[in-house]
């Protein structure tokens, strides 16, 4: 007998391996010589037969209607009219803004080179270590 | 779409939508629990989480299916607030009489409930082998357990499908 009995002498997996036609000729034939002698085993046989006809006999679920369309377009299909109304006001308001743009700009006061400098000279000797420890952050390394 | 290429999110929307709904109303066994899977298995896609191996397409949706479905049971657990009642023992049997259930006839219904009731890992094969069609080569490498272990889990689901409608 090949190794696909179990420990106990009988096929057990293996019978649903045979209806799937997962084992080898010689297999296949170790099993239904089994089989032959083994009521037990015709009983698991037919149990498992029957189970696997059954959910083979599944029909395939129709989706909610929409379930896709709501996934690419993250609305759902009764708000998408004023979703698209929302993003055309808001590429309006965006066209405004940018057609101002020009004439909101404005020097920042102070000036960042301003800034640049006057932290620049603020640092005593140019460590920045140094300059940062009295910011709170006590500085202690030991070895 | 060519072989080298990974599927676009909308190409598994329009040409596998069914099948794809399908199995995750197979393993996960309501509506709701459904779409949530189809939205994470689309979004995996989307963001090209998945490698692709140019082949069955929807052996290899299934793979992505069973998988995302694999890790939301075990995050469930996780936090066993949100957990389903995957355990049999949580939840009544499912209501079938012995005269409702003729040998060799069994209502959809019924064996969508029975199937529910499996342990994930064994209805996750099951759903591969006998919903998609799997070979148990394929099942094995679509859910990193040896061939052996398939063929088990094929097994003892169907057993104890076939138990709970008896």
């Amino acid at each position: 007998m090949s190794d696909d009995l179990l420990e106990d002498g009988h096929p057990g997996d293996g019978l649903s391996a045979l209806l799937d036609g997962e084992l080898s000729p010689l297999e296949e034939a170790d099993v239904q010589a089994h089989l032959v002698g083994c009521m037990a085993c015709r009983q698991e046989m037919e149990a498992v037969q029957v189970a696997r006809l059954w959910i083979r006999a599944l029909p395939p679920v129709e989706p909610p209607i929409g379930l896709y369309e709501r996934m690419l377009v993250p609305y759902r299909p009764g708000r998408r009219r004023v979703a698209m109304a929302f993003v055309g006001a808001a590429a309006a308001v965006a066209a405004v803004l940018v057609s101002v743009a020009p004439a909101r700009q404005q020097p920042v006061s102070p000036s960042v080179a301003t800034l640049i400098e006057a932290h620049a000279t603020s640092s005593g000797d140019g460590d920045l270590v140094t300059d940062l420890a009295p910011a709170g952050v006590p500085v202690s390394v030991s070895p | 779409m060519t072989d080298e290429n990974v599927p676009t999110w909308e190409e598994v929307a329009r040409d596998h939508g069914r099948f794809l709904y399908t199995v995750a109303y197979r393993l996960t066994g309501n509506d709701d629990d459904a779409q949530d899977l189809v939205q994470e298995v689309l979004l995996r896609v989307r963001k090209g989480l998945e490698t692709y191996r140019p082949g069955s397409l929807e052996g290899w949706l299934s793979r992505i299916t069973t998988n995302t479905f694999l890790d939301e049971v075990r995050r469930r657990r996780r936090r066993p607030v949100d957990a389903l009642p995957e355990n049999p023992d949580w939840v009544l049997p499912p209501t079938v009489g012995a005269d409702e259930v003729l040998a060799g006839s069994a209502l959809p219904d019924d064996v969508q409930s029975a199937l529910r009731r499996l342990p994930p890992d064994y209805r996750s094969a099951v759903v591969l082998c006998d919903v998609v069609g799997l070979p148990y080569q394929e099942i094995a490498g679509a859910l990193d357990v040896p061939v052996g272990t398939v063929r088990s889990r094929i097994h003892r689901g169907r057993a104890m499908l076939r138990e709970a409608l008896a």
